[in-house]
């Protein structure tokens, strides 16, 4: 008899709440695996809500759980990075990687094209595909309502497919991020390897080399309280934020900070009391000296 | 608290900055200053002249290093008491600027 599967109700976290919550955890309960699943929905939401321009998407990424690798791999992988303790205690490691060989005019050409099809550039505001052959084959100049891509396919600077693959892959990885707090899980970026040392993890994870390693996403249950000792220090709102140009600050209107502490995104500063207790317990717990 | 190290520029430096995070109690100190005393005299140094020489060359440090290891195994041939030993001289370097590698329990 045929089974119908089940489809799962997934309900997430509210969004004030993961974006309140989204800490570097640097402490994991190396003891406990994460649900292969969860990861997969890590991935997906990246896969849907980075964004890019000219829809690219360069950011590929490695999973790689610690547990699975052999020894040698592992050790090699932990010591490009200089064996962060973060590192050597996630059970999940997400190396996201920004492919520089999708930052070429004809691959913008050929998305923007798809975006085109797919009523996301509208012709309302000047796109065809017609245009696009102007702009990036012959170098025409773009008319009033689309981005100057005549100057990006003929003008561009040898580091700017580093440059934009790196910076749009970092995006990705941010909403790495919160989608991971969102599963309930730990996690933080740190760097994917020493800059000398980059090569090993290209080897190790054998990656083309036109994938330039950008994050190191650290993933797993968290050994520490969910609150990781309180929010970390930010600077503050006015000056960071300005309004009409740059000398003018935004002005932050109380009434709206108070229903976001209600709403979990404002919360206590770090450190709150007793974080350095959970600090000294978490050392004795892992073997790391106090 | 053992006298000899605990009147070390760098022995007090050290407990004031592990004190100002974690609040050790004084019977954790006396077993601290008896584990870091234990090792100068192993090494026939003092604390002082260990921070400055591992801080002015990687190889005295890493030299250090070794000796802690050595010291630690032969006080402690099983289980984890020989990491704990190496862990309260690690922290009297870190505490004091040095640079030294920490690990977690192998298991």
């Amino acid at each position: 008899m045929a089974t119908v599967e089940q489809a799962q109700v997934l309900t997430g976290q509210d969004f004030y709440r993961v974006c309140g919550l989204r800490r570097s955890i640097r402490w994991y309960k190396t003891w406990k695996p994460v649900e292969r699943e969860k990861i997969q929905r890590i991935l997906e939401v990246v896969r849907v809500t980075g964004s890019s321009p000219g829809n690219l998407q360069p950011w590929r990424a490695v999973v790689v759980e610690q547990a699975k690798l052999p020894r040698e791999k592992r050790e090699r992988l932990l010591r490009a990075d200089n064996m962060q303790g973060g590192h050597v205690l996630a059970p999940v490691w997400i190396y996201w990687f920004g492919d520089m060989s999708v930052v070429r005019p004809e691959v913008f050409k050929r998305r923007l094209g798809e975006m085109i099809d797919a009523g996301s550039a509208p012709t309302a505001h000047g796109w065809s595909r017609e245009v696009m052959d102007a702009l990036v084959d012959h170098g025409e100049e773009a008319p009033e309502g689309l981005p100057a891509l005549n100057e990006i396919a003929f003008q561009m600077r040898p580091e700017f497919p580093a440059q934009a693959a790196y910076s749009e892959t970092v995006g990705a990885a941010v909403v790495g991020l919160l989608a991971a707090v969102n599963e309930g899980l730990g996690t933080s970026l740190c760097m994917p390897a020493a800059p000398s040392k980059a090569h090993i993890v290209r080897e190790e994870l054998r990656v083309p080399d036109t994938w330039l390693p950008v994050w190191l996403q650290l993933v797993g249950y968290p050994a520490e309280d969910a609150e990781a000792g309180g929010q970390r220090p930010r600077l503050p709102f006015e000056e960071i934020f300005f309004e009409g140009d740059a000398t003018a600050v935004f002005q932050r209107d109380p009434r709206v900070v108070r229903d976001l502490e209600r709403a979990g995104l404002l919360g206590a500063p770090a450190p709150t009391p007793g974080r350095f207790d959970e600090l000294k317990r978490l050392a004795q717990m892992f073997g790391y000296p106090i | 608290m053992n006298e000899v190290p605990a009147r070390a520029t760098t022995v007090r430096r050290w407990i004031e900055s592990v004190d100002g995070m974690y609040h050790l109690s004084e019977g954790d100190w006396t077993e601290r200053l008896r584990v870091l005393d234990e090792w100068c005299r192993e090494i026939g140094d003092d604390p002082d002249r260990v921070i400055a020489s591992a801080r002015a060359s990687r190889d005295a440090k890493n030299e250090y290093m070794r000796s802690l290891k050595r010291f630690a195994r032969e006080r402690h041939p099983a289980g984890r008491a020989a990491h704990d030993a190496e862990n309260v001289v690690r922290s009297f370097f870190i505490h004091n600027g040095a640079r030294v590698f920490v690990r977690p329990y192998e298991s």
